[in-house]
């Protein structure tokens, strides 16, 4: 009852707090740009113009001296906001994501390009995925550094620092400035009533001027709006993968239909026919026959049942997602605990492949990660679900495989050259996780990968979707 | 006995049917839906009933469900559930209450009728009737200590058995030994597994199927 039952007063003088505090926060976020991009141009301005100061000349001169002074002052504002947003832009669009999910339950994904693993290409030179090299350890060297120069986010980061900048720093800094104002006024003779009102306006006004950062940083914060272009060579993908996947599986499935069950049953059509027409002459022999049509017949159950199994696993159809997980780990050859907090069955096609992506990742987790335990959870919250497979394996999962989209044009061409050059620097393991991922993408779900070499490895894979 | 059925498919159920009656048993209510199998079970309170897992109207686990809702109103009503699969998840859930009377079994084991019927019988004495791929599955699980580990070859092979929920003249009759030599064996995996022994086939199978659990993850 502590936070119902708070009298008026208390609860303002909390909310003023917080208020002055965030702002304080907010205005530290917002505030480094022109912190140090203020002082630049200003005192830049003011050497620049020590250059012409003794000059007396034509006019028409003294006015292109004032404009090159003015030119060389942006030149020097330029680099050093430069200078802050390469070094510093990252961190404070961190910080002011954090202040926004953390105090106004805003959340913005954003979507930086991703370190990826170094390939050797057929002419000798090395593709750290944005640029060559002329060797590997040069390549894995600028690896991080050609991922951050090349990123479209970078960009998003500077807009949102300039923006931020005429905007939120404003109304959040506002308050505090009333304040400090208002408390120099206090100590001025004659001047009290101005300077207690000021204090009043600023403490008043501190629990909401920080909030613009909440409508802004919902358009500023996020990934960059994906060019239509852009889109479309995405989906075009997709789809490729679609029409191929759905090939492949319907091969697989009427190569384990005629290999199996049908020669099954022409086999027993076979015995069957033998068995009659012996039936009269030497009974024990049809007798004899007649039992091995009958094994024959069980195991051509047993391999529809395999085959129905990786199709549609009919726990899954019978039960949904997650008692079709833990019948999956029951089954595993490790200790494997499910967790789960999603209240109904999602849309049966997400669900199925979700599914399938446990199924392979859990399956990685005791083929190739020599783990001894794994953790299974299944979360939804926001319409996303989410599953995340942990295990204490050996980890370093191949950074290969990371969202779609993230990625920047050239890396990764088209449809089926995902796998084979997604999978080039990991193996087996990094092979399954490209499917995965592409498959996943077919629903607008990501994969992220967090896998240390030396473990643990914790591998999510998210997908927006309704539940039933 | 008196035998209820509840099986969707028109053949299959036929087949049931004339298979229980040709061993000699009445079958009472021949049904092929959920809601239908609750209500014939919990109005017939038969000797044992047949259940398909998966039946009309959702074609989900309504059999199992309409089985462990009239077992949660007659404790211990036996029920043989018969499926296409056999799921480790399923099993636990059946014998869970650790009543007794339970089968589950693949439908493919109605292709052997002797087996079945025998199956059959062992459900409606209170025993369990588990397939053997489910007991393979159950006894396979990853354990952190290996209990099993010290078993022998042949003692391992009689505890699977006997987690199908045989007794120990049909273990002795599945692998050619003596009645003696089984007892002799149960005796000694008791004796290393830490269970207390007890002559009812049932209290041997969930004294097992506990001991995995407890130790298992």
């Amino acid at each position: 009852m502590t936070g119902s039952a708070e009298v008026g007063p208390a609860r303002w003088a909390r909310a003023v707090g917080h208020g002055l505090y965030r702002s304080a926060v907010v205005t530290g976020v917002t505030g480094v740009l022109p912190a140090i991009a203020v002082p630049v141009a200003f005192f830049g301005f003011r050497f620049a113009r020590t250059w012409s100061a003794d000059l007396s000349a034509p006019l028409a001169v003294l006015v292109l001296v004032f404009v090159g002074e003015i030119a060389m002052t942006l030149l020097w504002t330029g680099a050093a906001g430069w200078f802050v947003v390469a070094f510093l832009g990252r961190p404070l669009s961190r910080a002011a994501r954090w202040a926004a999910r953390r105090w106004l339950g805003v959340t913005v994904e954003p979507r930086y390009n991703p370190v990826l693993p170094v390939t050797r290409m057929a002419t000798g030179f090395w593709w750290n995925g944005y640029a060559y090299h002329e060797s590997e350890r040069e390549a894995r060297r600028r690896a991080s550094l050609d991922a951050r120069h090349h990123d479209p986010q970078l960009r998003r980061d500077a807009l949102w620092l300039l923006v931020a900048a005429v905007t939120v720093l404003p109304a959040a800094a506002a308050p505090l400035a009333c304040l400090a104002a208002g408390g120099y006024l206090l100590t001025q003779a004659g001047l009290l009533g101005c300077g207690i009102a000021l204090c009043v306006v600023g403490l008043a006004a501190a629990p909401f001027g920080w909030r613009l950062l909440g409508p802004l940083g919902v358009r500023l914060l996020g990934a960059s709006p994906r060019s239509l272009g852009r889109r479309v060579e995405e989906l075009e993908a997709i789809r490729a993968d679609l029409t191929q996947n759905q090939a492949a599986e319907l091969e697989r499935i009427e190569r384990g239909l005629h290999d199996g069950a049908q020669a099954r049953l022409v086999a027993l059509g076979m015995s069957m026919g033998a068995a009659e027409r012996l039936v009269d002459e030497d009974p024990d022999k049809a007798k004899q026959i007649l039992a091995q049509a009958r094994s024959s017949s069980a195991a051509a159950l047993a391999e529809l049942r395999s085959l129905v199994r990786g199709i549609n696993p009919p726990v899954l159809a019978e039960r949904g997602l997650v008692d079709a997980v833990r019948a999956l780990a029951l089954d595993a050859a490790l200790p494997v605990e499910v967790r789960s907090t999603v209240p109904a069955r999602p849309e049966r096609p997400v669900e199925s492949a979700m599914y399938f992506a446990v199924a392979e990742l859990l399956a990685n987790a005791v083929k190739h990660a020599r783990a001894s335990r794994v953790e299974i959870d299944l979360d939804y919250g926001e319409r996303v679900l989410t599953a995340t497979v942990t295990d204490d394996g050996v980890g370093g999962i191949g950074a290969a495989a990371t969202e779609p989209g993230g990625t920047p044009p050239g890396t990764r061409p088209a449809g089926s050259q995902q796998a084979g050059s997604g999978s080039a620097g990991s193996g087996q393991a990094g092979s399954g996780l490209a499917g995965i991922e592409r498959r996943m993408a077919a629903f607008g779900g990501v994969l992220r990968i967090d896998s240390p070499a030396g473990g643990p490895s914790r591998i999510t894979v998210a997908v927006p979707c309704a539940l039933s | 006995m008196r035998v209820v059925v509840a099986e969707d498919l028109f053949l299959l159920r036929d087949g049931l049917v004339r298979l229980v009656e040709a061993y000699g048993h009445t079958v009472v209510a021949a049904v092929g839906s959920g809601p239908e199998a609750l209500d014939a079970l919990l109005t017939h309170r038969p000797d044992v009933a047949i259940v398909d897992v998966r039946l009309p109207p959702t074609f989900s686990d309504e059999g199992l469900q309409a089985a462990l809702a009239a077992r949660r109103q007659i404790p211990g009503l036996p029920v043989l559930i018969l499926s296409q699969h056999v799921e480790q998840l399923y099993a636990r859930e059946l014998l869970a209450d650790e009543r007794g009377g339970i089968g589950y079994q693949l439908k493919d084991r109605v292709l052997d009728a002797d087996q079945f019927t025998d199956a059959l019988q062992r459900v409606a004495d209170g025993g369990t009737a588990l397939d053997p791929t489910v007991v393979a599955k159950l006894l396979g699980r990853p354990t952190r200590v290996d209990p099993l580990a010290a078993l022998t070859d042949r003692e391992r092979s009689v505890l699977e058995l006997m987690a199908e929920g045989l007794s120990n003249a049909a273990i002795a009759a599945r692998l050619f030994l003596s009645e003696g030599a089984i007892s002799k064996y149960t005796t000694s995996i008791f004796a290393k597994l830490g269970i207390a022994a007890a002559d009812d086939t049932n209290r041997r199978v969930r004294a097992v199927l506990a001991y995995l659990d407890g130790s298992g993850a």
